[in-house]
């Protein structure tokens, strides 16, 4: 095609694409050596720092807090929920408690979803536009923040989640209360994080400042390693994602769900793909409810990231919070999609904030100003 | 040698996709034109062509909504940079649709036994058809093709074409005596039709703003 019909031309050629492939891979490495940088940090850092560090979150709450503002500050959920798998996964004398990280994870989940909502602010002068736009964001939100309602006091009285999470790792790991986790993956980016610590050390670093700057160098690492690959699978998987939409269009659950988890999985980011879904909402060509099972599978694509960050932890917790996202998130899916009279919750509650909304902006204003700035504060702040 | 890799991305347009149902409906364009043409001047009992006539212009219309979601996947899929595109083939869709649309116009012509005029008059109106059924076989190629020459060349021939129709809707509007609506009807619809063709064509040699705009020139001079 030409003139008109012309077709964009990203550099789509065979050695292209093996070139970008390869670019991935190199950065997935990169990720998983940041990921053992900052189980590093916490490591030079030492027991007592750790404790005192990890004593403000101690309580779920706080904990829930941390995790929701840490994801709205960062805009991925994948950045956060890897972090956190590196710091529970840290040498066991100085991990960020189990109990701890759960809350955490949980908030991630919440946090994640600010970015579909500024998607659909977009559309905001629109009227109906912006209705259906700020329907299908916000019905990830209420679906997220009516798990959270609904599991963590469950898991508070009964630690469902941490316990089905350890046995579960128990499946994968011979010993799963052993201090070093013996991963291959580990392994190999071992000599890596050997090669950046060593330098750091023959810099003269050690304590405190090793443990920032170790710190740092991991934060950074992981979070421009993953744009970067989700980013470069964008491109690489854009033709299958455009034909996986197209046939999700008309078609509610089980498919819908599947799309979402594997596109969420190829581009390690549920933003990208919950992102997608607005505009199409918006433009009328999918339903809230066709949408919503891609969301849906949206949240368990982006708990594989958290798995596969565990591969680089020093020992079997960080594969077992991992484990406990995966769990958190796939009940999510059986109670609220499962079972129908639950699916219309979320629907019904976007579509009448929406409906609010869009006759005024104030109920928009509120809404984010109260789910994702005032509440995780007060959250923090209080306990 | 590393195919594969093309493969595991899936195709790398949807555009692609989006272009063989384009191509689709402008066969089906034809189909229906055909068919009413033929119930109009070819002797076709309307009965008999009906339901496939009217499930074409059903088909015509499904993929013209396909299409557009299918459009508003691509944008949202690759970003901005698609928009001219997606907003060309938004237009085209519609023109295509309405090749449909006069195809109806034709057959109910043909359902009502309007008088067409003596063997000469009907022979005329059958070379005029003919004719417009082979623009529309042009058109989809040069689309398929995106062929510049070709297309200015098409667009030369439509231009002709529809200066024929208008001297001769003046000719029929001028003469007195008989009733010549079903006549004047026909070539205006005949005329109508080679427009929507004709703006499909224009997209290949004509920038996104001037699509169906031709204020003073004939489209082959735009």
């Amino acid at each position: 095609m030409t003139a008109a019909t012309q077709q964009n031309s990203p550099s789509s050629s065979p050695a292209s694409l093996l070139i970008r492939w390869l670019f991935v891979f190199g950065l997935l490495y990169g990720f998983l050596v940041a990921i053992q940088l900052m189980g590093g940090s916490i490591k030079a850092l030492g027991k007592d720092s750790a404790e005192t560090l990890f004593d403000g979150v101690s309580n779920p709450f706080a904990g829930l807090s941390v995790g929701i503002l840490a994801t709205v500050l960062v805009q991925s959920s994948s950045t956060t929920t890897s972090m956190i798998v590196s710091l529970v996964g840290a040498a066991k004398d100085v991990a960020l408690p189990l109990t701890s990280a759960i809350p955490m994870i949980l908030g991630a989940n919440i946090g994640t979803t600010i970015t579909n909502t500024i998607v659909s602010i977009g559309h905001v002068r629109q009227g109906p536009e912006f209705r259906r736009a700020f329907a299908a964001a916000t019905v990830h939100d209420f679906y997220n923040l009516l798990c959270v309602a609904v599991m963590l006091p469950l898991e508070i009285t009964t630690g469902f989640l941490q316990k089905s999470a350890v046995a579960m790792t128990g499946w994968f790991v011979s010993d799963s209360s052993a201090s070093s986790f013996k991963s291959p993956v580990k392994a190999a980016v071992k000599q890596a994080f050997k090669l950046i610590q060593d330098g750091l050390e023959g810099a003269g670093l050690e304590g405190i400042p090793l443990s920032a700057v170790m710190l740092i160098i991991g934060v950074g690492l992981t979070f421009v390693c993953l744009i970067l690959i989700t980013k470069n699978m964008k491109i690489l998987i854009s033709g299958r994602m455009e034909q996986a939409l197209n046939s999700a269009l008309g078609k509610s659950g089980v498919a819908g769900i599947i799309v979402g988890a594997a596109f969420t999985f190829a581009v390690q980011s549920s933003s990208i793909t919950t992102s997608l879904l607005v505009p199409m909402c918006a433009a009328g060509v999918l339903s809230l409810r066709n949408a919503f099972p891609i969301m849906l599978g949206a949240n368990i694509g982006t708990t594989l990231t958290g798995v596969l960050a565990s591969q680089a932890s020093e020992t079997s917790a960080g594969l077992t919070i991992a484990l406990v996202h995966v769990t958190f998130n796939l009940l999510g899916v059986i109670v609220f999609f499962s079972v129908p009279a639950f699916r219309k919750i979320p629907i019904a509650l976007a579509e009448r904030l929406a409906g609010k909304a869009q006759k005024s902006p104030v109920w928009l204003i509120a809404y984010v100003g109260t789910v994702f700035i005032c509440m995780p504060l007060a959250g923090y702040l209080l306990f | 040698m590393f195919d594969w890799l093309q493969k595991i991305g899936g195709s790398s347009h949807g555009l692609a996709d989006i272009h063989r149902r384009f191509l689709e409906m402008l066969q089906d364009g034809r189909h229906i034109f055909d068919a009413a043409s033929n119930a109009l001047l070819g002797g076709t009992t309307p009965d008999v062509i009906r339901t496939d006539l009217y499930e074409t212009d059903l088909r015509i219309n499904h993929t013209e909504m396909t299409i557009r979601k299918e459009l508003v996947v691509h944008g949202t899929v690759h970003g901005a940079s698609t928009f001219p595109t997606l907003l060309v083939l938004m237009s085209l869709v519609k023109d295509a649709e309405r090749i449909g649309d006069y195809a109806k116009n034709i057959f109910e012509i043909a359902c009502s036994g309007a008088d067409l005029g003596d063997e000469a008059s009907k022979a005329f109106l059958i070379q005029m058809k003919d004719e417009l059924s082979k623009f529309m076989v042009r058109a989809s190629n040069c689309f398929d093709s995106q062929n510049e020459d070709d297309s200015r060349s098409l667009l030369k021939d439509i231009d002709a074409f529809q200066k024929k129709c208008d001297v001769h809707v003046g000719e029929l509007v001028r003469s007195t005596g008989r009733n010549e609506a079903g006549r004047v009807l026909t070539v205006r619809y005949f005329k109508r039709t080679a427009s929507h063709v004709g703006n499909i064509i224009s997209s290949i040699v004509m920038p996104l703003d001037r699509l169906d705009y031709y204020p003073d020139k004939p489209m082959s001079e735009q």
